[in-house]
Order: structure tokens, then sequence, then C-alpha cells
């Protein structure tokens, strides 16, 4: 009678392929950043997609931490997604330049491709009922104060 | 070959155009961003050469400028 | 009497525009506010072989970044050339004598030798401005300035240039025009076409083969590019150029020798008793008033993970018949963290132009034009150099670079005079050429 030790034995190859790619699996779906703006119903959510080799972006990031720290009381949520091929060149930046909100790293473009970026940086903004009203393709210095205004006036409406 | 010039300037330019699947999306430029792959990366360099090539041979310039980089803002 | 690139303050004032990127991987990224400076100098010696030209020069180009890719591009050179350079004239079996450029005093060259005029002494400073900026997301433009001046030469160029990006900037098309208005007051006035080279003149005395003490050249460039990125890799260019020269053409300073048909050495002649001059007719050359030409020129940049390959062609041709072919390529690698190699290669071959002469028979009509400066002859040319950069902790880098120029003339045999064939000489030369760059952001 071929005992279940034995099946194992025999089978052990098969087993430890199957174990392994559940593994993998599972991991590379962990692994697949994803982004639930449902959670940020009520709020002002700014999405703004960076890299380290993005010059502007050395301008955004702090802007950006600027009006979290000005409007985060009044219900401005700021997500960044770094699309940096390589976490070690994304860790270099933030070590220089720290970022006060929370990052996900989306370094096969997936979320990038979702959104269908059309340039560096990009950040899209939604409102309080969780509809886009803005994409802002690029970073100028001269559109700070405008863009600044923009979220005032979303933070301002109230959810319906 | 004079004449021709121009338009085989314009057919490369088209077949280049006309390829609008070349090229890469926005977050794919981190190599293309690096300084060593800017198409003017050494301009003090280049004028330096260009002008003793210019003193001691009979043709010269033609570089131009422009393009590639990060292609942000 | 060194000459201008006229796009030099547009190459100055555009490669502004092509500065965009960041920090290489594997650099610091400051966390101080980005630099407003950002500043390049360099020191070049070039030394040719056998006594010739030897030139050094100081040059400094400064970028100020006024945020949004907005910036200025303030550019300075000053070069001093010394040593000798070739007149046109040919060796000969005899030791020959000629009258220097200034009229005032005579020298010899040795029989067997190729007659380098020694006067030569130049200093150089040029000064370039440029201003580039984006304007409706997609474009950018700019424009620039530059003045040179020699004690013989001036020069004044304007230049101005648009790109627009296509494609989400996978694409960039440009285009640009460049003006140059030059002026040339040669040492002891401008010669008379064809005009022998006279005897030594006291002060007060001008040689009958003296004109005007200065000619106008102007020159106006367009080029047309397209810069396209092919992956991520990889980056793409072409460009398209056309210049069109007219004015004064000629080098005052160079001269062709009349031969004798059968035998093809220099003709002799004596100066009247009591006076220095030359031992032979020396004609100052003469060449058209307008100079139209076309080229096409290919670039291809390759990454291969962190080590770049450049690699470029050139091809130019003109109404002059100088068609030439440039082959050029740089290999950069990287030395650890902060330091690369970059080894460089380069091939020029040009076709010689249509009056180029090696020398004029005795007794033949004068051609409309002729030259018999070895830069218009049928020419090879090697340049193989290597570059060491090195960064330093504070994002500032330095670097030096040797290379070796080789340059070997030809005279077509359509152009030689009975027993030249076999016997031409051309003024081939080797170069050295050694540099030092300091770039810092301030």
């Amino acid at each position: 009678m071929t005992s279940n030790l034995e099946m194992i034995n025999r089978f052990r190859p098969a087993f430890v392929g199957v174990f392994l790619s559940l593994i993998v699996c599972a991991s590379a779906m962990a692994s697949q950043p994803t982004l639930d703006l449902t959670r940020y119903r009520g709020q002002v959510v700014v999405v703004d997609f960076w890299a380290s080799w993005c010059k502007p972006c050395r301008d955004s990031i702090p802007w950006l931490n600027q009006m979290r720290a000005r409007h985060g009381a009044r219900g401005l949520v700021v997500l960044g997604v770094n699309v940096d091929a390589e976490r070690a060149d994304a860790d270099r930046f933030l070590s220089a330049i720290p970022v006060e909100f929370e990052v996900i790293f989306d370094p096969n473009g997936v979320l990038a491709t979702e959104f269908g970026l059309r340039g560096m940086p990009s950040t899209f903004v939604y409102d309080r009922n969780g509809k886009l009203v803005s994409t802002y393709n690029g970073f100028r210095e001269k559109q700070r104060a405008e863009h600044e205004a923009e979220l005032e006036q979303l933070l301002s409406s109230t959810t319906q | 070959m004079r004449t021709k010039l121009p338009a085989l300037l314009g057919l490369l330019c088209l077949a280049m155009a006309g390829c609008t699947n070349l090229g890469v999306k926005p977050w794919e430029r981190e190599v293309l961003a690096r300084d060593d792959m800017q198409p003017d990366a050494n301009p003090l360099d280049t004028a330096l050469d260009d002008h003793i090539y210019f003193s001691k041979e009979g043709t010269s310039g033609g570089r131009g400028f422009g393009g590639g980089g990060c292609g942000c803002n | 009497m060194a000459e201008k690139d006229q796009l030099i303050g547009g190459a100055l004032a555009a490669a502004a525009c092509g500065l965009l990127g960041a920090a290489a991987p594997g650099t610091s990224i400051a966390a101080e506010p980005a630099s407003k400076w950002d500043v390049d100098t360099a020191f070049l010696y070039y030394g040719e072989s056998d006594g010739r030209v030897q030139d050094a020069s100081l040059s400094g180009l400064a970028i100020r970044n006024f945020g949004d890719d907005r910036k200025l591009s303030l550019g300075l050179t000053v070069d001093s050339l010394t040593g000798a350079s070739p007149s046109g004239a040919i060796a000969s079996n005899q030791v020959q004598t000629f009258t220097s450029p200034s009229g005032k005093s005579t020298y010899t060259t040795p029989a067997g030798e190729i007659p380098l005029d020694s006067s030569f002494h130049d200093s150089r400073v040029a000064l370039d401005a440029g201003w580039s900026q984006p304007f409706a997301r997609l474009y950018s433009f700019n424009a620039g300035l530059g003045i040179s001046t020699e004690f013989d030469y001036q020069h004044l160029g304007l230049n101005a240039g648009v790109t627009r990006d296509f494609n989400q900037r996978n694409t960039t098309l440009s285009f640009a025009v460049a003006m140059g208005k030059d002026k040339v007051k040669p040492v002891g006035n401008v010669p008379v076409a064809f005009a022998a080279m006279g005897d030594v003149v006291d002060e007060d005395g001008t040689s009958a083969n003296r004109g005007s003490d200065s000619e106008d050249k102007d020159v106006l460039d367009v080029l047309f590019g397209v810069t396209q990125v092919v992956g991520r890799h990889t980056l793409l260019r072409l460009n398209y150029s056309y210049s069109d020269s007219s004015g004064y053409l000629t080098d005052p300073y160079k001269v062709l020798t009349v031969v004798d048909p059968l035998t093809g050495e220099p003709v002799v002649r004596t100066p009247p008793p009591g006076v220095e001059g030359p031992g032979g007719v020396y004609l100052f050359e003469h060449r058209p008033e307008s100079r139209t030409r076309q080229g096409l020129y290919g670039e291809l940049r390759q990454d291969f993970s962190g080590k770049v390959l450049q690699l470029g062609y050139r091809f130019s041709t003109d109404d002059w018949e100088v068609d030439s072919h440039t082959l050029e390529g740089r290999f950069r690698f990287p030395l650890g963290e902060s330091s690369y190699l970059e080894p460089h290669a380069r091939y020029y071959t040009q076709s010689a132009a249509s009056f180029y002469r090696y020398s004029l028979a005795v007794g033949t009509p004068l051609p409309d034009f002729a030259s018999a400066d070895a830069r218009l002859a049928d020419l090879d040319a090697y340049t193989l150099g290597i570059k060491y950069g090195h960064e330093s902790s504070g994002g500032n880098e330095w670097s030096t670079r040797l290379e070796f120029y080789r340059q070997s003339g030809k005279a077509p045999d359509s152009v030689l005079i009975g027993n030249q064939r076999g016997t031409a000489q051309m003024p081939d030369f080797d170069a050295v050429i050694l540099q030092f760059n300091y770039h810092f952001k301030l």
C-alpha cells in the first residue's frame, strides 16, 4: 500500500514547484501597486507621479509637502506615486528631499499606464466627490499660485 | 547629389514621424534623462573641437541642438 | 588668420536648451535649492609637429538658470596662436625667399622643405551670449549673439532658433538660423587677386599689389533637425544644414607658386638691385565670392547599462566641389562610482575644391580662381583620443582629454605639372590636443 509519505516523496518536485509558484504569484500580486481612491471620499485628493530623474520634481515635491502642511487639516490628501525603475534611485531622492505624504512605488509603470500619464511630473486632482477635476502636466514655478488657489477652492466646497 | 539632400532629409523625417509607435512612455525616461545621454552634453568641448576642425579642414558645422532628455514639463 | 565657426554662439546658446535632465544615477542629489549657475571652464593646448601652429586657449561657459527652463548662457574664449603655417608655396630643390605679409621683411625656406610663413602671431577674444526658454508647453525658443576679434579679423554673429516637441516629447523638431558678418583686415592690406608677391617696401611705401585695407564676408546658416527617442536606451538625431557665404572668402596670406611647365620647379626671379624680395614668382590666391554648402548629419546615442556609445556621420557638399565625410565615435564607460573614461575616434575625408591647384605653370592662362591652400586639397584626417573625468562629492567635475590628430593631403594628379607627379609634397602634420576642464555649480 502506498503510504501518504511515499506519495509526497514521489511527487515532491511537483509539490515544491506548485508551492513556489503560489509564493511567486502571491508576491507578484502583492507588489502590484494599487490605488483605491474610494477610501478618500470626502477629501480632496492629489495624486502626483514623480521620479528621481525628473528635474522639476525637485521643486514639485517640496511644493506638495507645503500644500499638505497648509491644507492637510482641511482634508487635503497627497499621494505620491514613484515610477523609478530602480528603487535605489527613489530612495536616494527621498533621503535628500524628504516626502511628507504617502508614496506608492510603481516601478513597472502599471499605475502610470492606468492613469494614462502624458508627461512628467503628472498630477491628478480629485474633488471631495472623487471626481477628477484637473490634470497638471509638468510643474512650473509660475503655476504654483494658480494650482494652490484651485486646491483651496476645492477644499472649501463640501461633499454632495 | 547636392539637390537631393533636402529631399533625402524630408523622406527620413517622414519615416521617423510615421513610426509614431517609436518612443517611450513619459515615465520610462530614466536613461534618457542622464547627463551623458544628452545630445549636447558638453557644449564647450563641442565648440572647441568645431573651432579646431574649422581652422584645419575644408568643411564644418551642422551638428544641431535640442531633443532627448527627461521630457519633463 | 584663424576663422570662426559662425554657429558657435548658436551652439552655445542652443546647448542650454538641451540641458534637460537630472542627476545621473550614482551621483548625489543636493538637498539645497537647485543651483543657479552652471559653469564649465577649459584650458586647451593645441600643438602641431615641426614648429607649426601652436594654440593655447582659456574658455568659460556659464549658464544661469532662471527657473522653468529659462536659461542665460555667457561664454568667453581667449586664445593665443603662434607658430608657422604653410603659405601655399611648394617645396623646391633650391632655397626660396619670400616677403612677409607686412611687406617689411623677407624669410627663407631651406631646399626641400615646404615653405611656412613663420611670422604668424595672433590673439583672439570671443564673447557669446544666449537666451533660451520654453513657450506654449511644447515649444522652446533660443537666441544668441556672438562677437570675436583678433588683430586682423572681426566677427559678429546673431542666431535664433525654435524647437517643437511631438509624440509625448519623443520627437523634437528644431529650426535655427544664424547670420554672421565678418571683416578681414589683413596685415599689409588685402592683396589684389593673382598679383605677384612684391618686394620689401619701406615704411611709407605701399606695395602695388595691395588693395583696400579691409574686406567683408557675410554668412547665412540654416539648420533643420529631428531628434527622435527610439527606445528607452536609444536616441537618434538627424540634421540638414544649409550655409551660404558671400564676400571676401579668399585667404589674404596664401599664395600659389609659378612653376616651369616641364620640370614643375618654381621659376627663379631676381629682385632689383639693392632691394630685398621674393626669389620666385608667387601669386596671391583668389577664391570665388560665394560658397553654398549643404550637409546631412546623423547621430546615434545608445546606452548599454550605464555605458554610452555615441556614433555620428556627417556628409557635406558644396559648390566649390569640396565634399566631405566625417565619421566619429565616442564610448563613455564609468570607472567606479564617480569617474569615467571616454575613448574617441574620428575619421575625416574630403575631396579637393574645383579651383585647388598645387601650383601654376608659367605661360598658361590664369584660371578664374585658384588656391594652393592644403585645406582645400584632397585630404584625410584621423583623430584618436581619450578623456577621463571625475565627479567630486559636491557635484563638481574635472576632466582631461588627450587627442592625437593626423592630417595627410593629396594633390589630385590633374593639378600636378611636369615632374611634380611623384615628387609633390603636401604640408601634412600631426597635432596633439590636451584639454583640462573644470565644471562646477554655484
